[in-house]
């Protein structure tokens, strides 16, 4: 907790009408002792092209330094058959503490079964993305631990990506990362895929450089993109690692693909 | 609203009264009920190419305090499934009760689904899971070993906050640490599993129960052992460590001035 | 017998599964209440339980972090209402986000912004447009800005002490008002005014459109302003940046602007108009 005191103008603040450094309260008695979140780590990522979305994340869990298994999915099919896995078009990555990934993934799934019965067709894309922040938000006051990233097609057939912080608030984007590794991954995603910082060779010297426009990647490119994010990031970082799990969706269906990542 | 940017947008001190760190401390005075009190030390199983064998020792401790020198802490239920408790010993009896009650409600029915290994590990899971969102959590670490719905081997952990998973090796508590990387050396993945013999996984398990007394200071060198496959549950709960070797002990000449 | 048996044991175990109105609402396809079901942590001061999971000011290592930081800005002026906005968001120190999307389209005609966290703002901006749709059908009129805001003041004042955090301003042109600005914050302040700016950069905002802001503004004029105060903060507040997003409400409804990347509007600026004289033009 020293953090908490090392923080830029702590003590030498000029004083104003209330303290700006924060107080910190006693720490006597209290109701609970129980901590009721623990981090999993592993990193989830996704990204959208013309008519596809990819979602991934790797299969480690850990708690602390320990490995707690080297295969535990955390990208889902929501919608889809239990058993067989057919008939979905949503996928969801979580990342954060696992036991509030998986209820989540449990609610979202049953309340897209529920929209399919009740209203006999399948629950588009951008319907179950707000849903999900309404979801998250319900749980303001004592918040999922998970950061969420939903994909699949929209109406128009093109991917479709959104991204969430805990609480539910949320973003339709063309790629994201997020997890222990997303500070690693997502500048690299930044550079790839939105062409971050990159500018038409020969266009000028200087200020007269043009940006390079982005434009939707091929599927190809973009399973590459994902391997190469996961076996750097797999290399930085502890909780990253064992497997890369794929889920690819497209109008065909949401096709599962498993790469195996460095175990060490 | 103050100048400092890093401020905005947070609760503030003079509206929502100081930041309280003890929620995120672990230490400080506790309510009793809401941490362990008796408490069983790890859990550790393994699967093999035919089932499953899971062993726990017979110690409940209180505190450093070796209290209770036979407690069975593997459980089974209904015959296939053996559900091996670490952590509160009373919030393993009150497990054992309501999965007791679930037992005997599922066998109501005439004839039909019995619960197999799987089924048991999700419902653990809910029950566990719902308990921490109540804040007041079942303070065990569990390993449900058993067959799931196609027969195959099945082992699963789920622990007090409802976090679950599953791994071809298992172990809970100190052997996490002590155990796992022995059992790692047996199956390191699924496959692995699927060729492994039954005398060679309880041969691991025997080994690691060993390794675990050696160093853990909350064991005991007596533990029970089950092996679970399709002819069902192998129970033996008065085993007795064989063939210890202290010898690595050999050297050690204790701590401070004592030097030989 | 049974029932004096009953009345001094205790059952063996609890209900451990969910009850029926529990199962159902986890599979609910339309939020039921949109407003009122939350969960809270079972203790005794969920505000102060809250606070030390998600505070990161006071307590940077603190494990949840919501997205944060913001400069917005909104002005009258003859020809209407600008509305500016970055589009950063940041947790903790990291850029959670350099595309977020502060003005919230409330209807046609109403816009509001986004500043503090991020959900409380998306939530309860679309729960008000909500509201002001149910008040156009029941009383055949489109809503004022004063009522609007005040639903959100009020709203947001019964969630007092939760833990709330917005900063938000509600801009829109009514037959009976004009055009009509509004700030609301989740300590339930409301506040009527011509010129408003909220979040981290608000100062360097504010610093550009004091300097230059009056009434008669042309609409070219007035545009050029918000973009250029947002852009003095984005230079200035770290906890600002991305893409500056603007709007112009009209009698009519809002037209928007664009959503453009700061950087070569800041060249540009410095380049073109001879501003920003502090910074080095020169490339190494």
């Amino acid at each position: 907790m020293a953090s908490a005191f090392m923080q830029p103008g702590f003590g030498e603040a000029p004083g104003y009408s209330f303290s700006q450094a924060p107080t910190v309260a006693a720490s006597g008695a209290r109701e609970h002792s129980f901590y009721p979140y623990t981090d999993n780590g592993g990193s989830t990522l996704g990204i959208t092209g013309q008519d596809f979305a990819i979602l991934a994340g790797d299969t480690r869990s850990t708690s602390g330094y320990n490995i707690n298994t080297r295969y535990a999915p955390k990208v889902f099919r929501i919608g889809s058959d239990d058993e067989s896995g057919a008939g979905g078009h949503i996928v969801l990555a979580v990342c954060g503490f696992a036991a509030d990934g998986e209820a989540l993934k449990e609610r979202l799934d049953a309340m897209v079964k529920m929209y399919r019965y009740q209203h006999g067709k399948p629950m588009s894309v951008k319907a179950c993305a707000q849903r999900l922040a309404t979801i998250l938000y319900q749980k303001r006051f004592f918040p999922y631990y998970v950061h969420a990233i939903l994909g699949g097609l929209d109406e128009e057939g093109k991917g479709a990506l959104y991204s969430y912080d805990p609480v539910g608030s949320y973003e339709r984007e063309q790629c994201r990362a997020a997890g222990a590794a997303a500070s690693l991954i997502m500048p690299f995603l930044d550079n790839q895929v939105n062409f971050k910082n990159q500018f038409v060779p020969g266009s000028g010297v200087g200020h007269f450089l043009e940006a390079r426009e982005p434009l939707p990647l091929p599927r190809k490119d973009v399973e590459e993109l994902v391997r190469d994010a996961f076996s750097s990031a797999v290399e930085r970082h502890i909780e990253v690692g064992d497997g890369l799990q794929m889920m690819v969706i497209t109008k065909d269906g949401v096709e599962e693909i498993y790469h195996p990542l460095k175990r060490d | 609203m103050n100048h400092f940017p890093q401020a905005w947008g947070r609760p503030r001190d003079d509206v929502y009264g100081a930041y309280n760190h003890s929620y995120l401390q672990m230490t400080g005075p506790k309510q009793h009920t809401q941490s362990p009190i008796v408490t069983g030390t790890s859990v550790l199983a393994i699967k093999f190419k035919d089932g499953v064998v899971i062993a726990a020792d017979n110690l409940a401790s209180y505190g450093s305090l070796a209290r209770f020198t036979d407690v069975k802490r593997l459980r089974t239920f209904n015959d296939t499934t053996v559900v091996g408790f670490g952590g509160d010993v009373s919030d393993m009896q009150y497990l054992d009760r309501l999965l007791n009650s679930l037992d005997i409600e599922e066998n109501y029915y005439p004839e039909g689904h019995r619960l197999n290994a799987q089924n048991l590990h999700t419902y653990l899971t809910k029950v566990m899971y719902k308990r921490r969102s109540d804040f007041n959590p079942l303070w065990n670490a569990i390993l449900v070993a058993g067959l799931d719905g196609e027969e195959k081997p099945f082992l699963a952990y789920v622990d007090l906050l409802g976090t679950r998973y599953s791994s071809p090796s298992l172990a809970t508590g100190f052997g996490a640490h002590l155990a796992q990387p022995v059992l790692r050396e047996y199956v390191p993945d699924e496959k692995a599993a699927e060729n492994l013999t039954q005398e060679t996984a309880v041969e691991a398990i025997k080994k690691c129960m060993k390794v675990l007394f050696y160093r853990d200071a909350r064991s005991l060198d007596k533990y029970s052992i089950a092996v679970i496959t399709k002819e069902g549950v192998d129970l033996k709960e008065d085993e007795k460590l064989e063939n210890q070797s202290w010898a690595f002990a050999d050297r050690i000449r204790g701590y401070g001035a004592q030097v030989v | 017998m049974d029932s004096l048996v009953a009345q001094y044991s205790r059952p063996a175990f609890h209900n451990e599964g969910y009850s029926q109105e529990e199962q159902q609402e986890l599979s609910q396809t339309m939020p039921g209440d949109i407003s009122l079901k939350f969960a809270l942590p079972p203790v005794a001061q969920p505000h102060a339980w809250l606070r030390a999971q998600t505070d990161d000011h006071a307590n940077p290592s603190c494990p949840i972090k919501l997205a944060h930081g913001t400069t917005t800005l909104a002005f009258r002026f003859q020809g209407g209402i600008i509305v500016a906005t970055d589009s950063r968001a940041t947790a903790g120190d990291w850029i959670a986000s350099q595309t977020v999307k502060k003005v919230i389209e409330i209807n046609n005609c109403l816009l509001g912004t986004m500043a503090g966290g991020a959900a409380d703002c998306q939530y309860w901006l679309a729960y008000l447009g909500m509201q002001c749709r149910l008040h156009e059908l029941r009383h055949k009129r489109r809503i004022t800005v004063a009522a609007a805001s005040k639903i959100l003041a009020n709203l947001v004042y019964s969630y007092k002490g939760y833990g709330l955090s917005m900063g938000t301003m509600c801009a829109g042109v009514t037959p009976q008002e004009g055009p009509a600005l509004y700030y609301i914050d989740s300590d339930g302040t409301r506040l009527a005014g011509n010129l408003f700016c909220v979040g981290s950069g608000q100062t360097f905002a504010y610093g550009v459109l004091d300097a230059e802001y009056k009434y008669d503004l042309s609409e070219e004029d007035a545009l050029e302003l918000g973009r250029r105060s947002i852009l003095a903060a984005t230079h200035r507040d770290a906890y600002s940046g991305g893409y500056i997003n603007l709007y112009h409400v009209k009698e009519d409804g809002w037209v928007k602007h664009g959503f453009n990347d700061t950087n070569p509007i800041f060249w540009k600026t410095k380049l073109e108009k001879g501003e920003f004289s502090n910074v080095t033009s020169e490339l190494v």
